[in-house]
């Protein structure tokens, strides 16, 4: 049932003991594929091994889940936009999907303008304290943390620290916030990112609220999500036990802290912004030495948001408002496109890891989302039913005098 | 369904930065980040991200063509072949000329200067950078020994002191503007010296030094003499490793920075700033590319800004050094391997003892010993050319020239993917594969040496440019020399004589995103990023100043001709055109070619942006759209060389820097008129 909590293990006892949480997300990801209930899944590996080098996964047959066990810090895969771009949009192919809470609000708000068939989709969330820029990742190992990046097999954020477990079983750690302070450590957005447990998928995996056992947390969350582990406990693919009420309430503990953390820092990076007068703003954002001033129209950060998703861009030169062929281009180039993904910024932070002149995009627009959120009262990502604010006309706003629906 | 993500390197300039080719059942059907390079860290400018199109575009080189009464006919590569061999066989070594390319891989380039000078016995082989940094190394081998990037790209943003001379980074090295700006947000003063006011002096410069085109060496000696008149000069750097700074002096004596101002039309006070920032810097960086080179003063111009690198010591260190931008994918690699007049692979100087050691090597008894003939003097007389990837036509000076010589060829032949303006003169074209349609090196801008897999197939019957040249020199008589079954084959061979690369293998490189940087001399050597760290590869060990005298271009405006053409690139599109021209994304942007006209000067001719105007030199003229702008200086007009209907260099100047024979692409002579 929606809501259910498990501690969950694989039922293979190879997979169990090899996998680094017990094997859970594996096996439940082997029985979708072994069943016919996904023709596919789509997951992200480590190329060649690389932990820092992570690229989306399509997933056919079950031997090749393996490679996608694990998790990856180190690597921020678009797999929202995989999913509609290059899958198109799952319309004719069922798959499972792993996703972090920002990849499956992505697949939400891309099903909610009709570009990813949610009916198709099955998302199998993983919990999610953040992930590191890859080369960042190499140079925090190496300078902060004096390993050779190459020898980390795995990564973990708790409780204010980084932690490293490298090849050859050592472990060593740092402080979170220190490291932070200098410019390493994690993506800026994840900073800022208040959802670690992504209940708006159909079931959330995490390591929270597992107890130093080796097993994984698994909720679920809507009733596709409850179908599906429902039957994988039926079919004896994983075995589960009920957590126990500590473990349950150390995980709200850790997500608690989390969203506080995320707060301070929302406060202190959006500070800067909103304490500028307008003269400053202007002259921030378009001033001799502004940030759009350094704009050189790549279009990366309009190609990786997943709340971008027109076949005929309204910024293409072509459409005749933003005039071809200049850098930077005109300042109304990054404000339609600010105003266009505001109302459902899902801060997945790839517009900012995507811009070529460091633009603080991210930081920019889920601020002003977050400006927004309280006024509308929507929440991006969560709810496929909640339609996006500002492309959607309410009754209400029909009634007002002067307003005029134009098609 | 099929998905895979395959990484890869960008095909455009000398940044090398990172993508992933997205192939849906092995059809490329996009790009995304790839985020682990460390150049570019997965951003991409616009070319990067639309990279692949070009590839699969209809009009790509299928099948050899062979010139039958007049026309070209489809024929085999037997066919093809056995005409080339047939014409080439007892052509005098002098009648003979090969132009190597600046996009081809080291394999590749290797193979052709091997077989120009194994098959037909000549050192006349070259390629585009006789056009591009042929100034660069007149500049630097007898000043500093060496002419090549001294920094790796990425220690830039460690500069707190840049100077961005004649390039447009933010339009023409995207990630090296990226590199900069980060420098400029932690505190770095950016000196901007160019003509123009490009994106890149507008937001990237703190200070812009506007000067009148060509007169670099006076603004450069300016600098230098008020370094020396405030005592900034870098006396224990000086002192310790370099010769000739009484000469340097004394040369200076004669100039002043007033007479700086004077003559560039910068204010002294700029001149005076600019100076005082770089020479004050801990990390000095100078950034330089064809708005230096591209002169008739082309090596005076490089060896003055060697001169004031020397005066501060800004060299050495990891983000400092006075380093040339070599923009093509492998405009740095295909001269490591050769592919000049005067040099062997490896930098050995063409004569009797490279021939020795090249014979020994390559296991031939005849080497040429002499330097062969420079790009512009083999077009004009050889009598048969043998040309891979390149575009003369579009890309060379006084353009109706270069048709003529290409014309009075007895025998032409041209490798390429597409019927380029160039080809369109050939007997024989032969289709190429490119890319990532073989494998093969490159080395990029900071001698950073990275891999190319092969991820598709090419188009027809492409052949990767290696291949043909390996047949011709089979049906020569030569196939021993040239048996190499595959790349991998050719770079071993390449190793073993290129000292610089004897430690690079595919293995490594596979492994290590970013690539290595030459020198790597053994294969557990790291490569070298930054270079000069202890002593200059000169004959004494230490840096040569070599002080220049400021001359005026040779071709001024005058009252028939009253203003500047300045050409040059811009962001949307590279080089000639052959690659972006066949992409939607970039056409998009720019789908013509234009003309940039100052205002006043817009004003007084009567012309509003969007208007045809022609353009007219003593060589010839075209005709452009117009667009009114402030980045052009009163007086002087900039047209991009990216568009074969309004062919920039119809009008440019052939003449040449008397060192290096490098064309004035940057000044000439022109005259305006709106068409009705």
């Amino acid at each position: 049932m929606k809501g259910d909590l498990y501690w969950a293990r694989s039922s293979d006892e190879a997979i169990a003991e090899s996998a680094e949480c017990g094997g859970a997300v594996t096996s439940l990801l082997k029985f979708a594929l072994d069943t016919g209930q996904v023709d596919a899944v789509l997951a992200v590996k480590a190329r060649d091994g690389n932990r820092y080098d992570g690229i989306p996964v399509l997933i056919s047959d079950a031997e090749e889940l393996a490679e996608t066990a694990g998790s990856l810090h180190s690597v921020s895969v678009n797999t929202p936009r995989c999913l509609k771009e290059y899958l198109d949009g799952a319309s004719d192919l069922k798959v499972a999907v792993t996703c972090k809470p920002c990849d499956a609000k992505g697949i939400i708000e891309l099903g909610k303008r009709n570009q990813i068939d949610l009916e198709n989709v099955l998302l199998i969330g993983l919990n999610c304290s953040g992930t590191m820029r890859p080369v960042t990742a190499r140079r925090m190992l190496e300078e902060e943390f004096g390993v050779d990046p190459d020898d980390v097999v795995g990564e973990d954020i708790e409780d204010g620290k980084l932690k490293v477990r490298l090849r050859d079983g050592t472990e060593k750690e740092c402080d979170l916030s220190e490291l932070e302070a200098k410019g390493l450590g994690r993506r800026e957005n994840c900073r800022r990112c208040e959802i670690n447990i992504p209940t708006m998928a159909d079931i959330a995996c995490g390591k929270w609220g597992t107890d130093g056992k080796k097993t994984t947390f698994v909720e679920v969350c809507s009733e596709k999500g409850a179908d599906f582990v429902g039957k994988a406990i039926e079919a004896g693919h994983i075995k589960v036990e009920q957590p126990s009420a500590d473990a349950v309430e150390s995980r709200r503990a850790k997500d608690r802290a989390a969203t506080a953390l995320a707060r301070q820092w929302q406060e202190r990076d959006f500070a800067g912004f909103q304490a500028m007068s307008t003269e400053q703003r202007f002259d921030y954002w378009f001033g001799p030495s502004g940030q759009f001033g350094q704009c050189i129209k790549c279009f990366g950060c309009r190609d990786a948001c997943p709340i971008c998703y027109c076949k005929e861009c309204y910024l293409g030169a072509d459409r005749g408002v933003i005039a071809g062929g200049e850098i930077p281009p005109d300042v109304m180039f990054p404000m339609i496109r600010t105003v266009h993904v505001m109302d459902s910024c899902v801060n997945c932070g790839q517009c900012e890891d995507a811009c070529p002149t460091d633009i603080p995009l991210s930081r920019l627009i889920f601020m002003l989302n977050r400006e927004l959120t309280p006024i509308f009262k929507y929440e991006p990502g969560m709810d496929v039913s909640a339609r996006p604010p500002m492309r959607t006309v309410t009754d209400e706003e029909l009634r007002v005098s002067g307003v005029e629906l134009v098609l | 369904m099929n998905l895979e993500y395959v990484p890869t390197i960008c095909p455009y300039c000398g940044c090398g930065c990172g993508i992933y080719l997205v192939l849906k059942d092995g059809k490329i059907v996009g790009t995304e980040p790839w985020k682990e390079h460390p150049v570019n860290e997965g951003t991409n400018c616009a070319k990067g991200k639309s990279a692949h199109s070009f590839l699969y575009s209809e009009d790509r080189l299928k099948k050899p063509l062979v010139r039958k009464n007049g026309a070209f006919q489809e024929a085999s590569w037997e066919e093809a072949l056995d005409l080339v061999a047939e014409r080439l066989k007892g052509v005098p070594p002098e009648a003979f000329g090969a132009i190597a390319s600046g996009k081809t891989t080291n394999e590749e380039s290797y193979v052709l200067q091997k077989f120009a000078r194994v098959v037909m016995g000549t050192n006349n082989i070259e390629y585009c950078a006789r056009f591009c940094h042929s100034a660069t190394v007149a500049g630097l081998l007898p000043t500093l020994g060496s002419g090549v990037m001294q920094t790796s790209q990425i220690d830039i943003e460690r500069a707190d002191c840049v100077i961005v001379a004649g390039t447009n980074i933010k339009e023409t090295f995207p990630m090296l503007a990226r590199r900069v700006l980060r420098a400029k947000r932690n505190g770095a003063t950016v000196i901007v010296i160019d003509p123009r006011r490009t994106a890149t002096a507008r937001h990237l410069g703190d200070i812009h030094l506007q000067l009148k085109p060509g007169t670099d060496v006076a603004l450069i000696n300016g600098m230098m003499g008020v370094i020396l008149a405030e005592g900034l000069q870098n006396a224990e750097f000086v002192g310790a490793r370099t010769a000739g700074f009484d000469e340097l002096r004394a040369a200076l004596a004669d100039t002043s920075p007033e007479q700086a101002a004077d003559i560039t039309g910068v204010p002294l006070e700029k001149i005076r700033e600019a100076a005082r920032a770089y020479a004050k810097a801990k990390t000095g960086c100078i950034l330089y590319d064809e708005g230096i080179t591209q002169h008739t003063t082309g090596t005076d111009n490089v060896m003055a800004l060697v001169d004031l690198t020397l005066l501060t010591g800004h060299i050495g260190r990891p983000g400092t050094g006075v380093n040339s931008l070599r923009g093509q994918i492998n405009g740095e690699g295909t001269g490591d391997m050769g592919c000049l007049n005067v040099f062997y692979p490896g930098f050995k100087r063409v004569g009797p003892e490279s021939a020795d050691f090249f014979k020994k090597a390559w296991g031939v008894e005849e080497l040429p010993t002499q330097p062969g003939f420079t790009y512009l003097d083999m077009l004009h007389n050889c009598k048969v050319i043998y040309l891979v990837g390149a575009n003369p036509v579009m890309a060379g000076p006084d353009s109706t020239d270069i048709k003529k010589a290409l014309d009075d060829l007895d025998f032409f032949v041209v490798q390429d993917i597409f019927l380029t303006e160039t080809a369109e003169h050939a007997h024989v074209v032969l289709p190429s594969a490119c890319w990532v349609e073989r494998e093969g090196v490159h080395a990029w801008v900071d001698r950073r040496v990275q891999k190319i897999d092969k991820v598709i197939d090419p188009p027809g019957e492409a052949m990767p440019d290696w291949w043909p040249i390996c047949r011709l020199a089979d049906k020569m008589g030569y196939e021993d020399k040239f048996n190499f079954t595959s790349p991998a084959e050719i770079f071993e061979e390449i190793r073993s004589c290129v000292p610089q690369y004897k430690g690079i293998t595919y293995e490594r490189l596979q492994k290590k995103a970013g690539g290595i940087h030459w020198p790597c001399p053994a294969e557990d050597h790291p490569g070298t990023p930054t270079m000069f760290g202890q002593s200059f590869p000169t004959a004494d060990g230490l840096g040569h100043f070599q002080a220049v005298q400021y001359k005026p271009p040779a071709e001024q405006p005058d009252g028939e001709y009253p203003d500047i053409l300045n050409t040059g690139r811009s962001m949307f599109h590279y080089h000639t055109g052959t690659m972006t021209r066949r992409t939607d994304a970039l056409n998009s942007e720019v789908p013509a070619g234009y003309v940039e006209i100052n205002p006043e000067d817009a004003k007084r001719l009567g012309v509003r942006s969007g208007m045809e105007v022609t353009l007219e030199t003593r060589r010839g003229k075209i005709a452009a759209t117009a667009k009114v702008t402030q980045r052009v200086p009163q007086g002087s007009i900039f047209v991009p060389f990216h568009f074969s209907e309004s062919c920039a260099n119809i009008l440019t100047n052939p003449a040449l820097d008397p060192t290096c024979k490098m064309p004035e692409f940057k000044v000439c002579a022109v005259k305006e008129e709106v068409r009705e």
